[in-house]
């Protein structure tokens, strides 16, 4: 049986699992207080609909670590060092959220390994709401 | 209501709230969701020990929350309609961590008519307490 590959293996084209996750009030709520940020837009309905879920919430929850099929062995942490977003609609509370991430490139830097990442956001309803590339790279424990 | 307005010049600087980091906030952030038996989640975010198997010296905040507040200072500028179009690309330069503050700055770099409004870029950037960029980069936004 072939072994899974740890998230520092992963090439160009190669995927990690989707995630699908509600966005409730308490959810929401959470991240309002993370990044202390109470604006009305994020806590009251409007008639173009539910609140707006906080921008910071999807920014977590597109990180790679937060794929089902993530894996690193224990000392090794991913760490993001370059960050590319494209904001395309507001989500919204209540509403389910999927999140795809393919890898698009790999590339060494001053020793160091880099993975760039594809990462998209879609709604319940097809609506997408975030496009970001993610530029990682893994840091472990020198002995 | 936007801020940044079609007649706004280049080299117009902006400042957002100074935020101090927590760790309240970090868990809040990185710690998971629900919170229940194991909160937060033990990872370099959270866990001083997590992080030193990382090699890293300390726990340090995620730079998606500067990310966080380079958007929120965005969305007061131009608006709740910057979630629909707006740009920015960060590089993250120092580490951040708990007991820290970090504020948010813009400062207009340059400006050009396109068919449906003015856009903007910006230079955007998150100093710590000691003046120290944490992160540097870009944002864009139209002003209809």
């Amino acid at each position: 049986m072939a072994q899974r590959k740890t998230a520092d293996q992963l090439g160009i084209g190669d995927e990690f699992e989707p995630y699908q996750f509600r966005v409730t009030p308490e959810f929401n709520h959470q991240y309002l207080e993370a990044v202390d940020d109470h604006h009305r837009r994020y806590l009251e309905e409007t008639k173009l609909g539910a609140p707006i879920v906080h921008p910071a919430l999807f920014l977590n929850y597109c990180s790679i670590t937060k794929s089902p099929s993530f894996y690193l062995p224990p000392g090794i942490a991913a760490v993001v060092a370059k960050d590319e977003i494209e904001y395309l609609s507001p989500g919204r509370v209540g509403k389910s959220f999927r999140v795809s991430w393919k890898v698009v490139d790999t590339y060494t830097k001053r020793g160091r390994s880099y993975q760039v990442t594809e990462i998209s956001v879609v709604d319940e309803d097809g609506i997408r709401i975030m496009r970001r590339r993610m530029n990682c790279t893994y840091m472990a424990r020198r002995e | 209501m936007a801020i940044i307005t079609r007649d706004i010049q280049e080299g117009r600087p902006f400042s957002g709230k100074p935020k101090k980091i927590t760790e309240e906030r970090v868990y809040a952030f990185s710690g998971g969701f629900p919170k229940g038996p194991g909160w937060p989640q033990k990872n370099i975010h959270t866990d001083v020990e997590f992080a030193r198997r990382c090699g890293l010296s300390d726990r340090n905040a995620s730079g998606s929350m500067f990310e966080g507040y380079v958007t929120e200072l965005m969305v007061d500028l131009f608006g709740e309609n910057w979630l629909r179009g707006g740009k920015m690309q960060l590089v993250f330069i120092r580490m951040v961590t708990i007991g820290d503050t970090v504020l948010p700055k813009a400062i207009v770099q340059s400006r050009r008519e396109e068919h449906s409004g003015t856009r903007f870029v910006l230079e955007v950037s998150c100093e710590n307490q000691h003046g120290d960029k944490v992160a540097v980069g870009t944002a864009s936004g139209l002003v209809q």
